[in-house]
């Protein structure tokens, strides 16, 4: 098996002072009071204006990466540096440069929209006329301005997600950390928060975001790392950790009575044996499964050649190894999606 | 200086935030003045003969003599839950939110308790204006009026440790509403009801030690008497040590945190 580990080219000293890096972190270790280690040695990095992925099953250590990174969480071994600052020795200096909205949406329910936002600004330092500038164009990008004035305490789960995500926005940050930012919403809110971000990080803002949805780190990350129980099992792009699985699966329905559809599997066999991975061809109800490096462009050659012998197809399915499959290669279980109850973590 | 000087931006800001939060729920002020206000009617109707026992002096109305009591129990009682919010707040992740921002975490806490002297200030003050409304004198007029409310808010500030530390080391709002109630005995038993002289001898021994009665005292100088520098400095003294040791005591459980 072909183990792509794709890691970031070792942090050298550079001539600039901009980092290339705009997280960086080795050897995280955090262990909670207890015996509970929830980070085991996480090593990564981000690179500038990058979309990077934390994909791992609840309780794999994502929430407790943002937390450190967001300086909200002292590790217990290991440094991280975020937009080049040490998260431990200059927490301000990372705090002014990163925007942090957390997987539960905690808002002030008797502050309006209007207010969370200028609030934020303020405690920014941003100058008065630039929190009204900022809070009416990020009002107006997220569809808020309508309840601009409404406390959030009578926002929907979506309106919440939204102005959680402008607030993290409001001072212009460098950086932008979210943690499980879809959880909890409508499949129509998720979509729109998706294009959302992807229009966020067109414009040139770093992420690190992290999510338990497969679908969500296909679509948005271009880089993403699989986490579970406190270590990175695998990093790459998510086409190339696809790909590092093995082959796509193509499978045929044979027009064949029962008693000569294992001369038809063995007649395909010998037809396609060149075509297909080694012991790419296992048998399947009505037909055959063929493991093929790339189905997409396979097919039309596979058909032709069937047809040309007289091999009649009835029915054809392709399907590609999905990030499951690659969570599942690296860690032999499935990402389950089950609710995110963990016990609050209290203090450090 | 710098430093000085964002403390207080960001202890304003966050005040302002606090002050809303407490505004906008009704039942925040409404369930402050109710008790203090019903003992003040209620109590000054039904015990109203007990004004002729000699210990109250000279005094001819026992709701003039009720109503001080009922102006510092309406100042405890703008405190008494002041932990609340905030524990709320760290339990739902608000106050991480906030960490993330490039403020001193004192900040987070002074911006909870700079707003409580307000608002203990302001509720005294109604109960002040209801009692004179009544009936009830203020010797000393805006003057004194505004003393009195001064004393309130200070007090409330100095008291509101003691429901700071169940809080912050409880982080559980039962727990810290149950240690409230264990507060009440240091009014009913301090001379907001009757004089001291009144008192059995070993709850005129607490009566020494307790700060309320000292506020009470100092409240009654200025509504009944004048300005009596002593009571008042008695009362400024006693609020002084209530308040250095609970926030001290404070400040050490709000670090404990770990924000």
């Amino acid at each position: 098996m072909n183990q792509t580990i794709v890691r970031p080219p070792a942090a050298e000293p550079t001539a600039s002072s901009r980092p290339d890096f705009a997280i960086e972190t080795s050897g995280l270790v955090k262990i909670y009071s207890g015996d509970t280690r929830a980070l085991d040695g996480v090593t990564f990095g981000v690179a500038q204006g990058e979309l990077f992925g934390f994909l791992g099953p609840n309780g794999a250590g994502k929430t407790t990466t943002i937390r450190i990174l967001a300086t909200l969480l002292r590790p217990t071994a290991g440094t991280a540096r975020v937009a080049g600052f040490d998260v431990v020795s200059q927490p301000d200096e990372v705090r002014k440069r990163l925007g942090l909205a957390m997987q539960t949406v905690s808002l002030d329910a008797f502050s309006t929209g209007r207010e969370t936002l200028e609030l934020a600004g303020r405690l920014h330092r941003m100058s008065p006329a630039d929190v009204r500038r900022r809070t009416d164009e990020l009002l107006e990008l997220m569809g808020l301005t309508s309840v601009a004035k409404k406390l959030t305490g009578t926002y929907s789960g979506g309106m919440r997600r939204r102005l959680d995500l402008a607030s993290a926005l409001m001072h212009r940050p460098e950086l932008l950390i979210l943690d499980e930012p879809t959880e909890g919403l409508d499949p129509q809110s998720r979509t729109a928060l998706w294009e959302e971000l992807e229009r966020i990080s067109k414009a040139g803002t770093t992420m690190l975001l992290t999510t338990h949805y497969m679908e969500e780190a296909d679509r948005l990350c271009s880089r993403l790392a699989i986490v579970d129980t406190g270590r990175i099992v695998v990093e790459g792009e998510p086409a190339e950790l696809k790909r590092s699985i093995g082959a796509d699966t193509v499978v045929l329905q044979l027009e064949a009575t029962d008693g000569v559809l294992d001369a038809q599997r063995a007649e395909v066999g010998r037809l396609l044996q060149d075509m297909v991975e080694p012991d790419g061809i296992t048998p399947h109800p009505g037909g055959v499964a063929l493991a093929v490096p790339n189905a997409s462009s396979a097919i039309p050659g596979l058909l032709r050649r069937l047809d040309s012998n007289g091999v009649r197809i009835a029915g054809l399915q392709m399907s590609q190894p999905s990030l499951d499959d690659v969570f599942m290669k690296y860690t032999g279980r499935h990402i389950r999606e089950e609710a995110a109850d963990q016990p609050i973590i209290m203090g450090w | 200086m710098a430093a000085v000087g964002g403390f207080f931006f960001e202890t304003y800001y966050l005040g302002i935030r606090t002050t809303r939060r407490w505004l906008r729920v009704p039942s925040n002020w409404i369930s402050i003045l109710f008790f203090p206000l019903i003992q003040l009617l209620v109590f000054s109707q039904l015990y109203q003969e007990i004004i002729q026992l000699p210990a109250f002096g000279e005094q001819t109305s026992y709701l003039a003599y009720l109503a001080p009591g009922q102006v510092a129990f309406t100042a405890f009682m703008a405190v008494a839950w002041a932990g609340y919010g905030l524990i709320i707040e760290y339990r739902s992740g608000y106050l991480d939110k906030l960490r993330a921002n490039p403020i001193h975490r004192w900040s987070i806490l002074a911006g909870e308790m700079v707003p409580l002297f307000f608002q203990a200030a302001a509720m005294a003050g109604i109960l002040l204006v209801v009692s004179a409304l009544l009936g009830a004198t203020i010797v000393t007029g805006l003057g004194g009026f505004l003393l009195i409310l001064a004393l309130s808010g200070l007090f409330g500030v100095c008291l509101s440790g003691a429901s700071f530390i169940p809080a912050l080391l409880t982080k559980s709002e039962q727990a810290t509403s149950t240690f409230s109630l264990l507060l009440f005995p240091i009014v009913f038993m301090s001379t907001a009801f009757v004089p001291v002289a009144l008192m059995p001898g070993w709850m005129q021994m607490i009566n020494q030690w307790n700060p309320m009665t000292y506020l009470i005292e100092a409240i009654r100088s200025l509504m009944v008497v004048g300005y009596d520098w002593s009571a008042i400095s008695a009362a400024l003294i006693s609020m002084g040590i209530l308040g250095v040791i609970l926030q001290i005591a404070t400040l050490w459980a709000f670090r404990r945190l770990g924000l």
